[in-house]
């Protein structure tokens, strides 16, 4: 076997962005039958590189080989040709279209002038039994489980005669059991000679299911191993490095009365799935909360539900007694509740407008900004100025456009706003995302500052180190449940793994 | 929507039927007020009305919700028109409801609106909104006749139609696929950019004699064997040529669409064009050659009109019909046959009020809103969502 | 409203996009974009033999805007005059068109239904007009501007609430609203219908505007239509909405809502609820628009009118070229007020250019406008090359915080 030509090589493949060198020169193998994990941090380049392999980017350096033959991926279809099929973790489906239509789409077999549903939905069922897909051939794409519609792509690239196969993080979007049942098929292609990518950061899940696991941080890979002998403990060392970037000195805050209570929440996501399924939480004045978890397992749609952007479906919120549940914006506001959402140029900021009106998203409907709806442009320039200044924020007065400053001072306007409508709770929805070391800094000293004014502040972070920084107390969220509740001097190997959703057995406590 | 929903479950035939049953009730209630049966008590319809409106709901609670709901519309309609004819006059009815006559009015008049929306559904089926249909339509109006007059001849005539039209979906194409520009803003600027071409070289050429009268038209077609079958014959036994083509067209875009290779293609474009293009697909030619051959098709419509129909050309004498072509795409939900439903029944209205005059002069005008009326209901989703295609208005750029 | 969860989404409201080519062009874009209209009518005036340069002469002295110029004098003075009277006279309403259809770009929204709004205006003008001879003039004048435009408001709020509500698209909306305010129109004032002339029952028009509410006309000879002072009320309305779009909390939250929805409800702003007003303002502008034709010059509808009524589309022309500002829409209606009065059958000299040739030329110079508009970057690409508009691929790369999920 080792002999044997890998099915895949990426040798020394380096892409950059600009500035910012998102793969440095990268070797992978991929042995013919095998699962390799491809493990990392958000950012640590694994999608970049697999885009590469799948000629959605073009390297600046390095060589692709298949079967031990250089190639050049320069597009998706000469990737197909290859034999290279690639699950996205945003399925490529056409949702009103039937499973069959979907697979065969681009490859389709006729009779005559005409599409031949029926021979394209026997080779789908061919494909299906073969692997125990279990899927149908004639439903309808959305109207299918996330599940039964990732197994369709995988049968895209079977369809198409892929014997190496891309999964970017495929269980992001499954339930325990589908992540059960995708690992059955998995298992079963590679006994077929299937080689696979799986990308994730899920670490039970890669010791579950893989051969061997490469890891990547910042753009470089750390190791390879075999997975026999390695421990979540030891993945997630390489995973997240011995480097601390940096700490903030900071002194226990002082918890006073609870400000904001939620009780056995429930809230539903954008397709209606159930993304927090009852959480209960509290957070009281003079402390940092923060909320620890890998994405998407629930933390947007349970900070949308306090701040009331989204209305839940059970449970209550309150703040300091006052429930605000499901009552909108305005009231959660007016209780005493800002908000630095998570994607500031989406949600955060309105990039055309000018930084002083940016500054009075929270603030224009009280004077001094407006009288009876008359808006006081000088007020809101002269508000403006003062805290640019207190909040130093570079490169733009009040006048300059929101989107011409770098994302550091974007945040930083964001920070100020929300700090100055001077809540009782702040809701820091990962902060210092993207930001350089100076601002992510500053903002950690901010929150540090209106924590020790007797500010409750609920912290949502991805990063260990943002959190080992800030937090008084660690509250961990996976599946849409609060898994476990940590000090602030938990060792990374230990939160890694609640966040993962290691340590416990069983995972189906839903 | 609700087709896909019925056919994945096997429990939901028996709402559809209700449904249709219910549709089929109101128009009987209606009809049977109407000559030749004339029944001169609303009872009977009110009666037939109501059973109809049971079969409609009953079709909701089954989960056919957008035909059930149409269903006790129609029923309503038709008993309230029941009793509107009972309260008529027999003469009045006699003269207005010649059904051969109402029935070649209304395929005279769906026509063009075929066409229109049947080029509709090819642009936005690709994802790329056609508010231009309108000034295509005239484009083909304009220049039908003009080639027609050129060359002597109509089939010529269709040609350079069909030439100019194409060209206006290509220009349509060009700025709103590749220049990215707003889609409803080119097709604005192309309806007006229409009406001055058409207008210009009307204007130029004929000056103020308008078209001349000799001008070669498209011919109808006489069916020898059903000219003299009662009904039928005076319905469909004298229809133009490209009358017939636009009732051909219709199954055969359905075919295209939904049965072959491109038109699978054609609708991944629209609904998700990422998906397309990762398989290789190629998203923006799909969209040009779509949206030409919308123009192209719309064209049609107005050959029709100015070498068929009329024989002339007059300024701005596609007068909304693009419009209304645009409204059957959406009643019919991007589907060639719902779009002939939707375009036979705006015709009909039309037919009806082309006769109601003996009635009343402004009543039969006011029949004139009834399409738009009735789309505006459809869009509000008042009887079901009509869901356009997915990507339909978002330019597309490769990644 | 449900979030949006396609982030392209929200980078393309039309108001942001708006918002780039007004910083990329700045005055450059309108007026290029003009003079390439107007260079293709040019050379569609050569095509067909005619002197492009002696005819834009001659559309020119029918707009009578030389008149501004001292050195026109005597007989050319007294011409001008009146030609620019009757050019005032159609800036009037394509100034509150434009305005219509602007207001809507800003909070995102693409009002295709100016025409409907302007045409309920006309009828609610023209009804209240007709109506309640006795009143005293100035309260008459009053209440058929406010009829007017809180029938257009209402047009157009339909559309806002079918919006908010249901999430139909005001695109598709407006335009159905186009044709049944159009039909309606046409069924109410032709014969037999229940607005239509009490003494001409042959006749398919509406009852005349009494003396009282006819608005003053303040330069020219109110005989031969003079000037109106509806122009007055247009320019303030070009203030109002400059004033409520960049100096109240209404216009903050429209503006807010057009660039980015998503954002602005996090900060609390009812997305809907905008929706709503901002068509309810824009059906204002328009109706009002209706109003001052009718009472300003027209006072009567005719059905035939109606179905001709075209002010509202063009003030789509307006708005874009106009770059939806204030100032730009009010240059913008001036541009084709002129070029419609300047090619009209009263002001253009026949023996130089066709009026009924020039009328189309028109539509082709407005049609071009809208596309060369619409297309922004074509005459941006024009001004600065190399912006990678016929360029093959993609010429930048995505930034690195999308680089990964």
């Amino acid at each position: 076997m080792p002999s044997e030509a890998p099915a895949l090589e990426l040798r020394g493949i380096t892409k950059r962005f600009g500035p910012v060198v998102a793969n440095d020169g990268i070797d992978f193998d991929l042995r013919p039958g095998e699962v390799h994990a491809l493990l990392g941090e958000n950012g640590a380049g694994k999608s970049t590189l697999m885009s590469i392999l799948y000629g959605l980017y073009s390297p600046d350096e390095g060589e692709i080989r298949v079967n031990g033959e250089p190639v050049e991926v320069d597009s998706p279809s000469r990737a197909i040709d290859l034999g290279i099929g690639m699950v996205h973790q945003h399925f490529m489906l056409v949702p009103v279209m039937t499973v069959t239509e979907n697979i065969v789409l681009g490859q389709e077999p006729r009779r005559g002038a005409l599409l031949d549903v029926r021979e394209g939905s026997r080779r789908v069922k061919e494909l299906s039994d073969r692997y125990g897909l279990a899927v149908d051939p004639d439903a309808v794409i959305e109207e299918v489980s996330v599940g039964m519609q990732q197994r369709v792509e995988i049968l895209k690239t079977l369809y198409r005669d892929a014997r190496i196969l891309i999964l970017d993080e495929p269980t992001a979007v499954l339930t325990a059991q589908e992540t059960k049942e995708l690992f059955e098929v998995l298992r079963a292609l590679t006994k077929d000679g299937v080689s696979i990518v799986f990308i994730s950061h899920k670490l039970n899940e890669v010791l579950d299911i893989s051969d061997r696991v490469t890891v990547l941080r910042r753009g470089k890979r750390i190791d390879t191993v075999a997975t026999e002998g390695a421990t979540e403990e030891s993945l997630a060392r390489l995973m997240v490095g011995r480097d601390v970037l940096l700490r903030v000195e900071k002194e226990q805050g002082k918890a006073g009365d609870p400000v904001l209570e939620v009780e056995d929440l429930q809230v539903r996501d954008l397709r209606g799935l159930e993304a927090v399924k009852g959480v209960s939480l509290t957070v009281r004045g003079g402390e940092i909360v923060a909320l620890a978890g890998v994405d998407g397992n629930g933390q947007l749609e349970l900070v949308q539900a306090i701040a009331g952007v989204r209305d839940p479906e059970a449970g209550r919120v309150t703040i300091e007694g006052r429930e605000v549940t499901g009552q909108g914006v305005r009231a959660t506001t007016e209780a005493g509740v800002a908000h630095i959402p998570e994607d500031r140029q989406l949600c955060g900021l309105i990039l055309d407008f000018t930084l002083a009106e940016n500054l009075a998203l929270r603030e224009y409907r009280k004077p001094p900004i407006s009288n009876h709806g008359f808006l006081s442009v000088g007020e809101m320039k002269v508000r403006a100025r003062s805290l640019l200044e207190e909040y130093d924020v570079r490169g733009g007065d009040p006048d300059t456009l929101a989107s011409s400053l770098s994302g550091g001072n974007q945040q930083k306007v964001a920070v100020a706003r929300e700090i100055a409508s001077n809540p009782k709770l702040l809701i820091a929805h990962q902060p210092t995302r993207g930001l350089d070391v100076g601002a992510i800094e500053f903002v950690h000293n901010r929150l540090l500052a209106e924590r020790d004014k007797g500010r409750g502040i609920l912290l949502v972070s991805l990063e260990f180190e943002e959190i080992r920084a800030l937090a008084d107390r660690i509250v961990v969220i996976y599946e849409g449940q609060i898994v476990g509740e940590f000090p602030p001097d938990t060792s990374e190997e230990e939160l890694g793994i609640a966040m993962t959703g290691g340590g416990r057995g069983g995972r189906e406590a839903a | 929507m609700s087709t896909s929903v019925a056919a994945g479950r096997g429990v939901s035939i028996s709402g559809r039927t209700a449904g249709w049953a219910g549709i089929a009730l109101g128009v009987l209630a209606a009809w049977i007020a109407l000559p030749p049966l004339l029944i001169r008590t609303p009872a009977v319809s009110v009666v037939l009305a109501a059973v109809g409106v049971a079969a409609g709901y009953y079709a909701t609670r089954q989960g056919d919700r957008r035909l059930g709901w149409i269903a006790v519309g129609m029923a309503v309609l038709g008993a309230l028109l029941a009793v509107i004819a009972v309260k008529s006059g027999e003469g009045n009815l006699d003269r207005v409801f010649v059904w051969s006559a109402l029935t070649a009015g209304m395929l005279r008049f769906a026509t063009p609106l075929i066409f229109g929306a049947m080029g509709g559904i090819l642009s936005e089926r690709s994802g790329v909104i056609n508010i231009g249909l309108e000034g295509m339509m005239l484009m083909g109006a304009f220049f039908g006749i003009f080639g027609a007059d050129l060359f002597g001849s109509w089939f010529l005539g269709i040609a350079v139609g069909i030439a100019a039209g194409a060209l206006m979906g290509l220009l349509h194409a060009f700025v709103s696929i590749r220049l990215r520009a707003d889609q409803v803003v080119s097709g604005t600027g192309i309806n007006i950019l229409a009406i001055g071409i058409t207008g210009y070289v009307f204007i130029y050429h004929y000056g103020d004699q308008g078209t001349p009268s000799d001008i070669s038209r498209v011919p109808t077609v006489t069916l020898p064997l059903i000219e003299n079958i009662p009904f039928i014959g005076d319905a469909i036994g004298h229809m133009n040529l490209l009358t017939w083509a636009a009732l051909l067209l219709v199954p055969i875009l359905s075919v295209f669409l939904f049965r072959t290779r491109g038109g699978l293609r054609l609708r991944s474009v629209g609904e998700k064009p990422r998906a397309a293009d990762s398989l290789g697909l190629p998203v923006l030619r799909t969209r040009y050659l779509a949206v030409t051959a919308s123009g192209a098709l719309a064209a049609v419509g107005g050959v029709y009109l100015s070498t068929a129909l009329l024989g002339s050309f007059n300024e701005q004498m596609t007068a909304g019909r693009g419009f209304i072509a645009l409204a059957a795409v959406i009643f019919g939900s991007w589907r060639p046959f719902g779009a002939l439903a939707g375009a036979l029944l705006f015709g009909f209205s039309t037919a009806l009020a082309q006769r109601l005059p003996a009635f009343s002069e402004s009543t039969a005008v006011l029949f004139q809103a009834l399409p738009y009326v009735l789309t505006l209901v459809v869009v509000a989703g008042v009887i079901g969502r009509s869901r356009p295609p997915a990507a339909i208005g978002v330019p597309y750029v490769k990644e | 409203m449900s979030p949006i969860e396609d982030p392209e989404a929200v980078a393309t409201t039309p108001a942001s996009r708006l918002a780039g080519y007004l910083r990329g062009g700045g005055i450059f874009v309108p007026l290029l974009t003009t003079l390439l209209a107007f260079l293709v009518g040019g050379l569609v005036m050569l095509v067909t033999g005619s002197d492009p340069i002696e005819t834009y002469k001659a559309i020119w002295k029918g707009t009578g805007l030389q008149w501004l110029f001292p050195w026109t004098t005597g007989a050319d003075r007294t011409l001008a005059a009146s030609n620019l009277q009757q050019t005032l006279i159609i800036t009037t309403p394509l100034i509150l068109t434009g305005l219509a259809v602007a207001f809507a770009f800003r909070a995102g929204l693409f009002n295709i239904g100016g025409n409907g709004q302007y045409i309920v205006g006309a009828i609610a003008a023209v009804w209240v007009g007709s109506s309640f001879a006795g009143m005293p003039s100035f309260l008459h004048i009053l209440l058929a501007i406010l009829a007017a435009s809180v029938a257009g408001a209402v047009w157009a709020g339909i559309a806002g609430v079918l919006k908010a509500t249901t999430g139909a698209h005001e695109v598709i909306s407006t335009i159905m609203l186009n044709w049944i305010a159009l039909w309606v129109g046409v069924w109410l004032f032709s014969l037999g219908g229940p607005l239509q002339n009490a003494r001409q029952a042959s006749i398919p028009v509406s009852d005349d505007v009494v003396d009282g509410a006819k608005l003053p006309v303040f330069w020219g000879d109110p005989v031969l239509q003079g000037l109106h002072i509806g122009i007055f009320i247009a320019l303030a309305a070009v203030v109002v909405f400059w004033f409520l779009l960049n100096r109240s909390t209404i216009g903050y939250e429209v503006r807010a809502v057009g660039f980015n929805p998503e954002a602005a409800r996090y900060s609390g702003m009812s997305v809907g609820k905008n929706y709503i007003l901002v068509m309810a303002v824009c059906g204002l502008f328009a109706g009002l628009a209706g109003a001052m034709d009718v009472l300003g010059w027209q006072f009567r509808v005719a059905t035939n009118d109606i179905q001709i009524a075209y002010f509202g589309f063009i003030g789509i022309a307006v708005a874009l070229l106009g770059r939806n500002t204030a100032v730009g829409t009010l240059a913008a209606a001036l541009l084709f007020g002129a070029l419609i009065s300047g090619t009209s059958q009263r002001n253009l000299d026949p023996t130089i250019f066709e009026p009924s040739l020039a009328g189309n030329l028109t539509f082709i110079i407005q049609g071009l406008v809208i596309l060369i508009v619409s297309a922004d970057v074509l005459v941006l690409a024009l001004i600065s090359r190399g912006r990678g508009i016929f360029r093959r691929g993609r010429a930048a790369p995505p930034p690195a915080a999308e680089v990964e999920p």
